[in-house]
């Protein structure tokens, strides 16, 4: 049992809306709108987090207003006409069934979106100036542009309103555009909207003002705003202060929901949403210095990752409502957990940003360890028992082989699960030696968790071989092997060494190490930082247009600084073509993929990253003796569908993960929860 | 020889002469022993109304106790009805018509052969091994005396049955039976033979007669504040009946293997406990004449008394760790076969220690200051006892001043575990169609925990609040799931004029269930053990509600070995958990253990208290559910199978209505 359960199971009211408890997620845009609307998956995702206790779940984050503030860019939400209502309404009662509350920010974007979508206009904003993170140039708003936008919050609050929201923020946060009228480092008008902090606060005071007079005194209106951008030519943490002090006491806010830094470029987007590089809850003395000048209950997000510090934050009056936004994205039944004493079984978010980093890219929120988050209409939270129990193997304790073996537990079956280490987790194991990726070990330590608890028959320390499972005569057998690294197709691989051998320990690189990475993820800007800590002269040279690519933007700023700051050579655009022996040294040619120019560094070590190959030796061994020679039926898996060789005598054989082909942690898990949920 | 002057025999003549100046010496060492009772307060008792019940309390009330154990109910009859049967008659044989019978002499050696293979038990039963719940010392002498009274007794009355056929038998065997005569008779005043008179008298004035006309006779007796003494704190402060109680005890023993902080090792013994009290009486005590089992990890005490001496200190018999100790279970009073109320005289002597010297254990004390200035022994705001409903529809009785029901929280409401039993409570109420309300923030705490700690000051005023606020609202009675709450409204608030009809949740569910209005799914899978909460079952004697409840969700009930009224204490009763006395092992450890050795997977509870002390337990054990939240659970799977049924009759519309929700704007969904 955590310390102060009780202060995060208090209600709170706010103007006679009764909130349960003070756990709340913050609006967020998971991707998961269609057509402007919150539609099915929308409403199933947040209706999961009212299922599993939560007091107050918000969702929408930068729903638009106006047609000019395109809300296509983050498959978001439009407020701006009247047909969103119906969808409102079915939310509400969907969240309501469940005893939440439901709310929805509404903003106008101004100069944080594209021009070039939806209707193509022009992008709003107080002054000319670019936006780096979306690298938007907008037009100064006019009077008209002005009184239009004031007009589109009034009316958009009224739909919330009609839509039985029980209410709804408006974004001063972000760099939206009430924001960048108070921020100096954006407005620069010398009319009654610019100059001093008086004149540039106007705007949202209208904005609010008009909104008031659209649903009357009673409809809770809040605000999200920073309490410190943290950039020299920005709002101080003084003049945030002033604000949320000027906004309150005018009583235009019911409550204010504060958070720390800006996101106009990718480094402080990274900050603002901080990954497992930042300590938990890095900026909760933000909130807790406005509390003390405002009598409306304060909220707050930024990595309170665990009810423990939630409740801290709370029980120490730093905020009223601690809002676990990403926390609830691992786990929507976090409260419903803590209330039921079930508090070890919290899958608690380690940090990875993996659903943030999809949606900057034009994706869906997904959970890196949980794949049932963001596919209510698909994937259950809670595993329902089968009908038939069951004998299963599952040989591989990585997160595919942990997931496979706690889903099958889950549902009743006899589980065996060998592991030829004598710890489990894989190659998350590995990941976890670099430096800021210590907590990917979490993942792997709540699934083992709930596999010891479920009773599982755990072999570690035991390479299974085929007279191993047989000897289980199961009825199913999951290969989660893993993968091994690939060496790649480079002439003279056989001189370079892994980036697993650099992060287990097996080669410890000094002097000149050249990185080449052919995945862009985050193995090879990890290693290159581990590398150039130690104290190598690293290159870090990649295929692609830039270092870890793929790697989200709330991740990859963090490689970067790091990279920058140790003084790693980054070269992109540049292919490994060889490698060959010269004295006790080696040669990389290297080419580069633009001019075709070949040039050669002579270093101590060459490190790759080429991703991995399938462990498949017992695979092959088991297929055929199995009933479907190894084979797995997408379509079932697809439709939810037990594979079309269950209850058919002899065992059949799956793999998952890595084992399958080398991806990720979320499709490993997600290969083992479809498969398995309907076994 | 005339018929008069012409006895059985002349040994059987001595020996009914015997007999007659054993009883003369006996009757002394009574009185003597009765004079020290008059120390004790004078409380009205009716004694007319006692000694009419006599015969019916020992040979039903207390025969129904010793009973349980088979084996000691035989021994006792044999040795006391042989003892007192033989001596008797053997006295009324003075009558030269009956003792110039043969046959009448024969009737007298059966009943000594009776005494003496009672004797024999008695020994059989202590030798060669004593089990160590008996005392030893003179208790061990005991069976010898006996068999020596009986077995002379019975060659005397033998040899007279056959007209003095073995003369040489009867002189020996006559001082034989003086021998054991005389030994027992000495053994009245401070012996094992004083439970016989004391027990007799014990019945008499019993200072609760109605144990012994059905009633559980539980509640506390008020205590008067403006007394010039609160509590006691020397022996001569207990009214004398209690003081005849504390005599009547045979140190059988029972007590202490019913006692759970004996179990746990903590310093508590009943047994010695009552052998101090009764001790403490003679003046110029000390407690070394006592030889039974000590207290266990006992602190040191000077071990001396006196009528009008401190029972309680280190200078004394009894160090405050032991009634520190009491988890106010009563299985003791449950076990005792001479109807000692232990814990009565436990409270006695705290009441002194808290109202008085302000002697309490250190983290006993907090609670008790937050009570009287909070209303609530953790000091919460009063209106926070509702926050573990937040999200229900919890209804106030401020908002309609009546309702059908009122829901009583107690205290387990500010508990996160427990507040989710209330919430399943809640939720089946609502289920149900119940019309409820709570007192949300006019609920004071009812007040047990200030009177078992001896805050009776505290308990008093509470009560009279509690009652206050009660009276302003019209209800039909008040539901509460915590046995202790419970208990106070139901059986002690009446004597400061609180007269309400108190119902279990567990029999108000269990009459949900009966009457149809709620309707459940069996719980097929799960193994069940219900435990017994000791203000529910013990102190309100209802056992079989909750049993019937579980029975009705369709749960593989299993029965510990200590269930029902003869249930263990979960530790949480009488303060202990606050007054935190240092032992061996934890109480809830021992139970839940006890739970784990039916091969149930789940231990039903059925108090705030229980579900706190038994989910404490940690390491591998069964899971604790209160009934309430077993009973939603079936709820919610009969309704989830229900719904499965409608389900699959409806599965091809559904994928339907799916596939037109992104065209078309919704429909309300239900």
């Amino acid at each position: 049992m955590i310390a102060n359960a009780e202060a995060l199971l208090k209600p709170l009211t706010i103007k006679g809306l009764t909130i349960r408890n003070r756990v709340m997620s913050t609006s967020h845009a998971p991707g998961y709108g269609k057509d402007g609307k919150p539609q099915e998956r929308y409403q199933l995702y947040h209706m999961e987090k009212a299922k599993g206790g939560i007091g107050l779940t918000m969702f929408g984050g930068s729903s638009s207003v106006a047609i000019d503030s395109p809300a296509a860019p983050w498959n978001q939400i439009s407020v701006a006409d009247d047909s969103v209502i119906p969808y409102f309404q079915q939310f509400s009662e969907r969240v309501h069934a469940h005893g939440a509350k439901l709310m929805i920010q509404l903003t106008h974007m101004g100069r944080r979106t594209k021009w070039d979508t939806e209707n193509w206009f022009p992008t709003l904003a107080p002054s000319v100036r670019r936006e780096p993170a979306s690298r938007t140039i907008p037009r100064a708003m006019d009077r008209h542009d002005i009184r239009r936008v004031v007009k589109a919050f009034a009316d958009a609050v009224r739909r919330c309103k009609e839509g039985e929201l029980d209410g709804c923020e408006i974004s001063g946060a972000h760099g939206h555009l009430i924001d960048q009228f108070w921020s100096p480092s954006v407005n620069q008008r010398s009319d009654e909207y610019g100059g001093s902090l008086e004149n540039r606060m106007r705007f949202g005071i209208e904005i609010l003002e008009a909104m008031r007079e659209a649903v009357g005194p009673d409809y809770v209106i809040g605000m999200r705003m920073s309490g410190d951008e943290m950039i020299a030519d920005g709002l101080s943490h003084e003049d945030c202060v002033a604000i949320a002090a000027e906004y309150a006491g005018r009583g235009l806010v019911d409550f204010l929901n504060i958070l720390g830094g800006q996101a106009r470029d990718e480094m402080s987007h990274a900050v603002s949403l901080p990954n497992m590089s930042f300590p938990v809850a890095p900026f909760l003395f933000l909130p807790s210095a406005i509390k003390r000048e405002v009598d409306v209950p304060i909220f707050h997000a930024q990595r309170v990752t665990d009810l423990a510090t939630g409740a801290r934050a709370v029980a120490e009056g730093h905020v009223d409502m601690i809002a676990m936004t990403r926390a609830h994205i691992a786990d929507p039944h976090l409260v419903k957990k803590l209330m039921e004493g079930r508090d070890d079984d919290i899958r608690q978010c380690v940090g990875a940003g993996y659903c943030i980093d999809r949606i900057y890219v034009g994706g869906d929120a997904l959970c890196l360890q949980n794949a049932a988050t963001g596919r209510e209409a698909t994937m259950p939270h809670v595993i329902p028992k089968a009908d038939v129990a069951r004998t299963v193997v599952v040989v591989g304790a990585g997160p595919g082989g942990l997931e496979a073996a706690r889903v099958c537990a889950e549902r009743g079956h006899k589980v065996v699960l060998f592991e030829k280490e004598n710890i489990a987790g894989g190659q998350v194991n590995i990941a976890a030696k670099a430096t800021w990726r210590e907590a990917l070990s979490g993942i792997p330590r709540w699934l083992f968790a709930q596999v010891a608890k479920k009773g599982v028959d755990i072999r570690l320390g035991r390479e299974a071989t085929p007279a191993d499972v047989l000897a289980e005569n199961p009825d199913v057998v999951i290969m989660a092997t893993g993968g091994r690294p690939n060496p790649g197709p480079v002439k003279g691989h056989e001189h370079a060494v892994s980036t697993w051998d650099v992060l287990a320990g097996k080669v410890e690189p000094t002097g000149s190490v050249l990185v080449y990475d052919e995945i862009g993820g985050h193995n090879a800007a990890s290693t290159a930082e581990v590398l150039a800590k130690r104290g190598c002269l690293v290159e870090l040279a990649t295929h692609d247009l830039q270092i870890a690519q793929e790697v989200g933007t709330t991740n990859k700023p963090v490689h970067l600084r790091e990279l920058y700051k140790l003084g790693t050579v980054l070269t992109p655009n540049m292919e490994l073509i060889e490698i060959y022996p010269e004295g006790n040294r080696l040669v990389a040619a290297l080419r580069n993929t633009m001019t075709e120019a070949e040039e050669e560094r002579v270093i101590d070590r060459v490190v790759v990253d080429h991703g991995t190959l399938p462990v498949d030796g017992l695979f092959e061994a088991l297929r055929g003796q199995s009933v479907n020679d190894g084979e797995t039926d997408l379509d079932a898996m697809v439709d939810g569908r037990p594979q079309r060789w269950t209850g058919q005598p002899g065992f059949a054989l799956y793999r998952v993960g890595d084992a399958w082909t080398g991806r990720n942690i979320h499709a490993a898990l997600y290969d083992a929860l479809r498969l398995c949920k309907d076994l | 020889m005339t018929p008069i002057m012409n006895p059985a025999t002349p040994a059987a003549f001595c020996l009914s002469l015997v007999i007659l100046s054993l009883a003369g010496l006996a009757l002394a060492l009574m009185a003597r022993r009765a004079r020290l009772w008059c120390a004790g307060r004078p409380v009205p008792v009716e004694w007319a109304r006692g000694l009419r019940a006599l015969p019916k309390r020992y040979l039903v009330d207390v025969h129904h106790v010793v009973g349980r154990d088979p084996y000691a109910a035989r021994m006792h009859a044999l040795a006391a009805g042989g003892l007192l049967g033989g001596s008797g008659l053997a006295l009324l044989a003075l009558i030269p018509a009956l003792g110039g019978a043969r046959l009448y002499w024969a009737l007298i050696a059966l009943a000594f052969a009776g005494a003496l293979a009672g004797g024999v038990m008695v020994g059989r039963r202590r030798y060669p091994a004593r089990p160590a719940r008996l005392s030893g010392g003179r208790f061990q002498i005991l069976p010898l005396l006996l068999t020596f009274y009986a077995a002379g007794g019975f060659l005397v009355a033998f040899d007279a049955a056959l007209g003095g056929a073995l003369p040489a038998l009867a002189w020996p065997a006559l001082a034989l039976a003086i021998a054991g005569g005389l030994g027992l008779v000495l053994q009245i005043d401070r012996g094992p033979m004083r439970h016989a008179f004391a027990g007799a008298a014990h019945l008499v004035v019993h200072p609760r007669p109605g144990r012994f006309e059905g009633e559980r006779a539980t509640a506390l007796a008020p205590l008067d504040l403006d007394a010039p003494r609160l509590g006691v704190a020397t022996p001569a402060d207990f009214a004398f009946n209690r003081l005849v109680g504390f005599d009547a005890c045979i140190q059988c023993g029972r007590c202490e293997t019913a006692c759970p902080a004996f179990a746990a090792g903590q310093p508590l013994n009943p047994k010695r406990l009552i052998q101090d009290l009764a001790a403490a009486l003679q003046p110029n005590a000390t407690n070394a004449t006592y030889k039974g089992s000590p207290y266990p990890n006992a602190r040191a005490v000077a071990g001396i008394g006196g009528p009008d001496l401190p029972l309680v200190g280190a200078g004394a018999m009894i160090h405050p760790d032991t009634l520190w100790s009491c988890t106010t279970c009563r299985a003791c009073v449950e076990e005792c076969p001479m109807m000692i109320e232990h814990v009565d005289a436990i409270i006695d002597l705290r009441r002194h220690q808290t109202l008085e010297l302000g002697a309490l254990p250190a983290k006993a004390s907090p609670p008790l200051m937050e009570l009287r200035y909070a209303d609530e022994p953790g000091g919460r705001a009063l209106a926070a006892r509702t926050d573990f409903a937040a999200g229900l529809t919890l209804p106030l009785i401020l908002a309609t001043g009546r309702a059908d029901v009122l829901l009583w929280l107690g205290e387990g409401a500010y508990e996160l575990r427990y507040g989710r039993t209330l919430r399943a409570l809640v939720t089946l109420l609502q289920m149900a169609g119940v019309d409820f309300a709570v007192l949300g923030p006019e609920e004071r705490d009812c007040g047990d925990l200030a009177r078992r700690l001896g805050d009776e000051a505290t308990f008093q005023r509470l009560a009279a609040e509690n009652i206050a606020t009660l009276a302003r609202y019209s209800f039909s009675r008040i539901l509460t799931a915590d046995p202790h709450a419970l208990h106070a409204l139901r059986n002690e608030y009446r004597a400061f004029g609180g007269a309400y009809e108190v119902i279990h949740h567990t029999a108000f569910l269990d009459g949900l269930l009966a009457g149809g209005r709620l309707t459940v799914g069996a719980l097929h899978e799960a193994r069940v053990t219900y435990h017994d909460p000791c203000y529910l079952g013990r102190y309100n004697g209802e056992i079989d509600a909750p049993r019937r409840l579980l029975d009705r969700l369709g749960l593989a009930r299993l029965e510990m070995e200590r269930a029902g009224k003869r249930s263990m204490c979960c530790g949480g009763g009488g303060g202990a958990p606050v007054s935190d006395i240092e032992g061996e092992r934890r109480i809830p450890d021992i139970r839940m253990a006890q739970a784990a050795a039916t091969g149930a997977g789940i231990v039903a509870v059925a108090c705030p208290q229980c579900s706190a002390m038994l989910d404490g337990v940690t390491g591998e054990r069964p899971e604790v559910h209160d009934i309430a939240e077993l009973v939603l659970m079936a709820v919610e799977a009969g309704s989830a199978k229900a719904a499965r049924k409608d389900a699959a009759g409806k599965d091809v519309a559904g994928k339907d209505a799916a596939r037109k929700d992104a065209a078309r704007p919704p429909e309300p969904v239900a």
